[in-house]
């Protein structure tokens, strides 16, 4: 495992996630997340069912009768009084996203390798903000996706191709 | 009283289309049956087959977290069986103190095994499920409905 020094000075954007979207057809989940300076551009991520839907359930806030693998985390860093500082998108190779979620506990700073899919799941649970570089930003894929996502979206709502 | 469990094995359940994890204690005398979703199955089938996957999984995410502060599992004890969900503890030491922390059974399964950690059941537990359905239920598997088991 790798413990990184947290870099300073590389900008980075901050991101609100949007929405989960069903892909029905690859059993995948798109994580639609948008500026949070309120920029019109997305950033969006395809992740497992069952990561998207622990996302999902974290926008939604719904409470699940028994805690789910994230609200685990979460659990461990309650009783250990370790805080989740921020999440950072902060690579992208061969199609993949990486990410690094950084926590505190008592003055200590940890940085630790995720899956954004991960990172993201517990940073919503943790009220922590989500950032991507402006690199990663900038070499982000789908930037034609938003008229697909729209149309995939208007396609969930109504039924009307039965 | 709580007795040491070992993973077993791993079965595909055809009638609830979900898999189940099988613990057994060392006299082999006692087994529990305990039905996950299908992806903590995959992330518990990793752990046993010793699999790295090439980007971390929930759980070896969930890993990093602890080792990062140094927080170690001691063990993890299923506690109790209600309404047919199992109920489970991690018990953590982290900077001299002990935690236990309450989670779903795969949950705690999955870290255990990739923290080396023992299983326990407690006694409760394995007198609820060795039910007449139970034993039933099994009788009824066909050999094909089995999947990877231990030798």
């Amino acid at each position: 495992m790798e413990f990184q020094t947290p870099q300073s000075g590389e900008p980075l954007i901050q991101l609100t996630v949007n929405r989960v979207v069903e892909d029905s057809n690859t059993d995948t989940r798109i994580v639609v997340l948008t500026r949070a300076d309120g920029g019109p551009e997305t950033f969006t991520i395809w992740v497992g069912a069952p990561e998207g839907e622990s996302i999902r359930r974290a926008i939604e806030t719904a409470v699940t009768p028994r805690p789910m693998s994230h609200d685990l985390i979460k659990s461990f860093g309650e009783h250990f009084g370790i805080k989740t500082s921020r999440v950072v998108l902060t690579d992208v190779k061969s199609s993949t996203y990486y990410a690094s979620v950084y926590l505190e506990s008592k003055g200590v700073t940890r940085t630790i390798d995720a899956r954004p899919s991960d990172a993201i799941a517990l940073a919503l649970r943790t009220q922590a903000p989500i950032y991507v570089t402006l690199d990663v930003w900038r070499r982000r894929s789908g930037q034609n996706l938003d008229a697909w996502l729209a149309k995939l979206d208007t396609k969930n709502l109504g039924a009307q191709e039965v | 009283m709580i007795t040491q469990m070992h993973v077993k094995g791993l079965m595909f359940d055809p009638y609830n289309n979900a898999y189940i994890v099988i613990l057994r204690d060392e006299e082999q005398a006692e087994m529990l049956p305990i039905w996950v979703g299908k992806s903590e199955a995959s992330s518990i089938s990793l752990a046993l087959e010793n699999v790295a996957p090439p980007r971390p999984m929930t759980h070896d995410f969930m890993k990093s977290y602890l080792d990062a502060f140094n927080a170690k599992v001691i063990s993890v004890v299923i506690t109790d069986l209600n309404d047919n969900t199992y109920f489970a503890k991690v018990h953590l030491m982290y900077e001299d103190s002990e935690y236990t922390v309450d989670s779903r059974p795969s949950d705690a399964i999955a870290l255990a095994l990739r923290s080396q950690a023992p299983i326990f059941a407690s006694e409760s537990v394995i007198r609820k499920q060795s039910s007449e359905e139970l034993e039933q239920w099994l009788e009824n598997l066909k050999p094909e409905d089995f999947g990877k088991l231990d030798s």
